[in-house]
């Protein structure tokens, strides 16, 4: 009887006491410290466009599909999918039962008002033509949406796990109006509590969440701190856990912190000076011999301070990563470089060209845009870096060709998938093909890989389109950024994308 | 009567200003939509983004839709956040306020101090330590004060916050920096008309009276060298305005000059338009404090303020 008892006590205690453990891990704990370097005017993923509004996307709102840390898209709202036979309806099956942060249900209906605002001219989007092949959106019963595409497009799942395509709550956006964008009602684990525009925000648990990654902290401080060397302070001093955005000069001083440590995750983001193909430019001589003057390793390691991976390929890593060909990387051969300008009609000193650089906008573009000009000099060539401020640059770059007066412009990408980036640069007469190229094979290639839902094939036609764009040369192929975030040691669990969105799913604080 | 005269005589110029913040913003290069759109945008995409923005419109009807801006909310909104500028404005001026006002005062106090210092015992230790630190206050950029004194104060000492405004505490370094510009200036203003004043006859009589030293200096000789310091006091308060946009940069403040940044760099033509207009209207009316504060101490003044 006495030792029932004791064995009643004991399993009673135990059992208390797994409660109690199991509640502790259930309930958040800890507030998460971020300080970022820009500043996001609003979430609303209609017109949001910096990866920490894509942070905070991601954590506050759902969507069909989400991006795992090698940007392969994963099922999140969705259970299902699949093509009608002639590729013209693509069904999307979603999960039942769900509820926005507000209470509003998340259904099929929801889902394809959500697009559709999207969609609409009058919402003005900065994502409409992204999106745009998505066609009409229809909700079928409680848990079904029907896209009817405007074309066939066999790169749907990569539009649909981007943070644009999240799914808003248009109800509790027409009563919220521009508000919205500062706390979007979403049905995401977090919840956006606090927004000081200019000066950081909070975001909480969302006690609807139903998802697979539900919160693991009590809140995630964010601060905007532009300057670096203030945001490098917050990090020394022990006030921010995670800063963005580490200049390459402070990657040392942040890493003799025993408290603290910088991660230099891969990007996806590529910066290549891209040609306008006409005059000197238009003979694929002067382009190789433009690529070969350039000592890759130099700039990355000499001027980037080692944030920047040397090109082998046209996109930059995590680009769909299936699809992406790399190549071996063009030599520093200035010789080699002077004999092809030799060939292609050009004594030292005869050719001159100009290229377009901005101030700021990438890690240290001035200064390498500097090592170019050196770099092109000691090959023979006169050449003028344009040194510009942003808005001179985004309308420069931005010319058709026919316009533009320079030779080149820097320009750093890094877009939703291989079809919406290859398209929209190499297809012949497109309006974003700024270079002026055309190649009536990669334009056949371009259009058949858009149409085709067969990942072989894809994997086939996207190699032969990089191969023949590596060869041809349209862009003086530079480097891919690498990040560098400082992270206090406590934090363990963080994460971030290729495309440089910070990742809260599983952080713990220590 | 005089404040309603000058108010409308400040009408002409607001006008002039608002024309020439509408068409130098508009000449800004870049296109806000192109901007906006992102570089890998078509350009049919950019026309679209162009229309809903309404940049399309003729330049007359664009005009025209900024001055109705200037009292209807609704027709004047940010292009990013697509909230009402004045909203934006208002949630960033008080923090601006705070760093300019708060600077100001500690400038003009520390300042003065320092002047009457420096004019009581003109040569000594005081007057030349003075000296050497108002030149220092005057020749250091604010942006270099500013993140020698978050390296040490914030990093090295850990006595106040690096960067941010969400308490009080966060707002003394900024306050300290930018105080020391006006600080330097009224130093050595107030110490040479106090110096000059100090051998006019109107004095003497006042020590005659046998009133001491210090009273003569404070209640005397101070009232007349503060005239040209209020001067001096509005164009630095116009200054720090302008200013702010470096300090709230460095210390990462929300207020008016870090929006006026941000809104340039993405061409938010409306947000600049506004903010640029406001600090206009600022300007016209500190001059006019200035005015009113001169005439209140020299009565001169006001008698010049009488029609013939």
């Amino acid at each position: 009887m006495r030792s029932l008892r004791h064995s009643c006590t004991v399993a009673a205690l135990v059992a208390g006491l797994s409660l109690a453990t199991a509640q502790a891990f259930a309930q958040p704990a800890g507030v998460l410290r971020v300080a970022v370097g820009a500043d996001p005017a609003t979430f609303d993923p209609a017109f949001n466009d910096l990866p920490v509004g894509n942070a905070v996307d991601l954590a506050v709102l759902e969507g069909l599909y989400r991006l795992d840390l090698q940007n392969n898209a994963q099922k999140n709202l969705a259970t299902d999918s699949s093509f009608s036979p002639d590729g013209k309806v693509f069904t999307v099956k979603i999960k039942t039962g769900r509820t926005f942060s507000n209470g509003d249900p998340l259904n099929a209906e929801a889902v394809a008002a959500s697009f559709n605002r999207m969609l609409d001219e009058k919402t003005g989007s900065i994502y409409r033509g992204l999106y745009a092949s998505l066609g009409t959106i229809k909700a079928v019963g409680e848990d079904t949406v029907e896209f009817h595409l405007a074309e066939p497009n066999g790169h749907i799942l990569m539009l649909l796990a981007n943070t644009a395509a999240s799914i808003v709550n248009v109800k509790a956006l027409k009563e919220m109006g521009a508000e919205y964008g500062r706390k979007p009602v979403g049905s995401g684990p977090y919840m956006v509590e606090r927004f000081v525009g200019g000066e950081g925000f909070r975001l909480v648990p969302n006690p609807k969440y139903a998802g697979d990654y539900p919160a693991t902290l009590k809140a995630i401080d964010f601060s905007v701190v532009p300057e670096d060397g203030s945001r490098m302070a917050l990090m020394e001093t022990g006030a921010a856990d995670i800063v963005e955005r580490v200049p390459p000069e402070s990657i040392e001083a942040i890493n003799a912190l025993k408290s603290a440590k910088v991660v230099t995750p891969p990007s996806m983001f590529s910066i290549n000076m891209e040609m306008v193909l006409r005059g000197p430019l238009a003979d694929p001589r002067v382009r190789k011999a433009l690529n070969l003057a350039i000592d890759r390793d130099g700039i990355a390691k000499g001027v980037l301070g080692g944030l920047g991976t040397p090109s082998v390929g046209m996109v930059g890593p995590g680009t769909q990563d299936e699809l992406r060909k790399t190549f071996p990387l063009i030599q520093f051969d200035p010789e080699g470089a002077k004999k092809l300008l030799a060939e292609a009609g050009y004594k030292p000193g005869q050719l001159a060209l100009s290229f377009t650089c901005p101030t700021g906008r990438y890690i240290k573009d001035v200064q390498v845009c500097q090592a170019l000009a050196g770099s092109f000099e000691n090959v023979g060539i006169k050449a003028t870096p344009l040194v510009v401020d942003r808005g001179t640059w985004t309308k420069v770059v931005g010319m058709e060709p026919a316009q533009r007066t320079d030779n080149m412009g820097m320009v750093g990408r890094a877009t939703a998938g291989m079809d919406y980036t290859l398209y929209r640069l190499f297809f012949t007469g497109v309006g974003a093909n700024r270079t002026g190229y055309s190649n009536p094979r990669v334009d056949g290639l371009l259009k058949e890989g858009r149409a085709t839902t067969d990942p072989a094939r894809q994997k086939e036609i996207y190699g032969e389109i990089q191969e023949i764009v590596w060869k041809d040369q349209p862009f003086l192929f530079l480097w891919y950024q690498t990040q560098a975030i400082g992270v206090a040691n406590r934090v363990q669990g963080f994460a971030v994308q290729p495309n440089e969105t910070l990742v809260f799913d599983r952080v713990t604080l220590k | 009567m005089v404040v309603l005269r000058r108010i409308g005589g400040a009408l002409p110029t607001l006008f002039a200003v608002s024309l020439l913040v509408f068409l130098f913003v508009d000449l800004i290069p870049g296109d806000p939509a192109q901007i906006l759109a992102g570089p890998t945008a078509s350009n049919e995409e950019i026309e679209s983004i162009r229309k809903f923005l309404g940049l399309n419109e003729p330049l007359l009807t664009r005009y025209g839709h900024f001055v109705r801006g200037i009292w209807d909310p609704a027709a004047a909104t940010s292009f990013r956040t697509h909230r009402p500028v004045v909203v934006e404005l208002a949630e960033r001026l008080p923090n601006t306020l705070i760093v300019s006002i708060g600077g100001l005062a500690i400038g003009v106090l520390v300042g003065t101090l320092a002047g009457i210092v420096s004019a009581m015992r003109p040569g000594g230790a005081a007057d030349a330590a003075i000296t050497v630190l108002t030149l220092a206050g005057i020749s250091m950029p604010i942006y270099w004060l500013g993140l020698l004194c978050i390296w040490l104060f914030a990093v090295n000492l850990g006595w106040l916050p690096a960067a941010g405004a969400s308490t009080p505490l966060h707002f003394v370094l900024p306050i300290l920096v930018i105080a020391t510009r006006p600080a330097a200036m009224f130093s050595r203003l107030v110490a040479a008309s106090l110096t000059e004043a100090m051998g006019k006859d109107y004095l003497d009589t006042a020590r005659a009276k046998g009133l001491s030293e210090t009273r003569v200096v404070l209640a005397h000789a101070l009232r007349n060298s503060l005239i040209a310091a209020v001067s001096v006091a509005g164009v630095q308060f116009g200054g720090m305005l302008g200013g702010s946009v470096v300090t709230e940069t460095v210390f990462g403040i929300p207020g008016v000059g870090r929006l006026l940044v941000d809104a340039v760099s993405r061409a938010d033509y409306p947000v600049i338009q506004y903010a640029i207009l406001m600090f206009a209207v600022f300007f016209v009316l500190i001059n006019l404090v200035t005015d009113l504060l001169t005439q209140w101490l020299d009565p001169r003044t006001r008698d010049q303020e009488r029609p013939a």
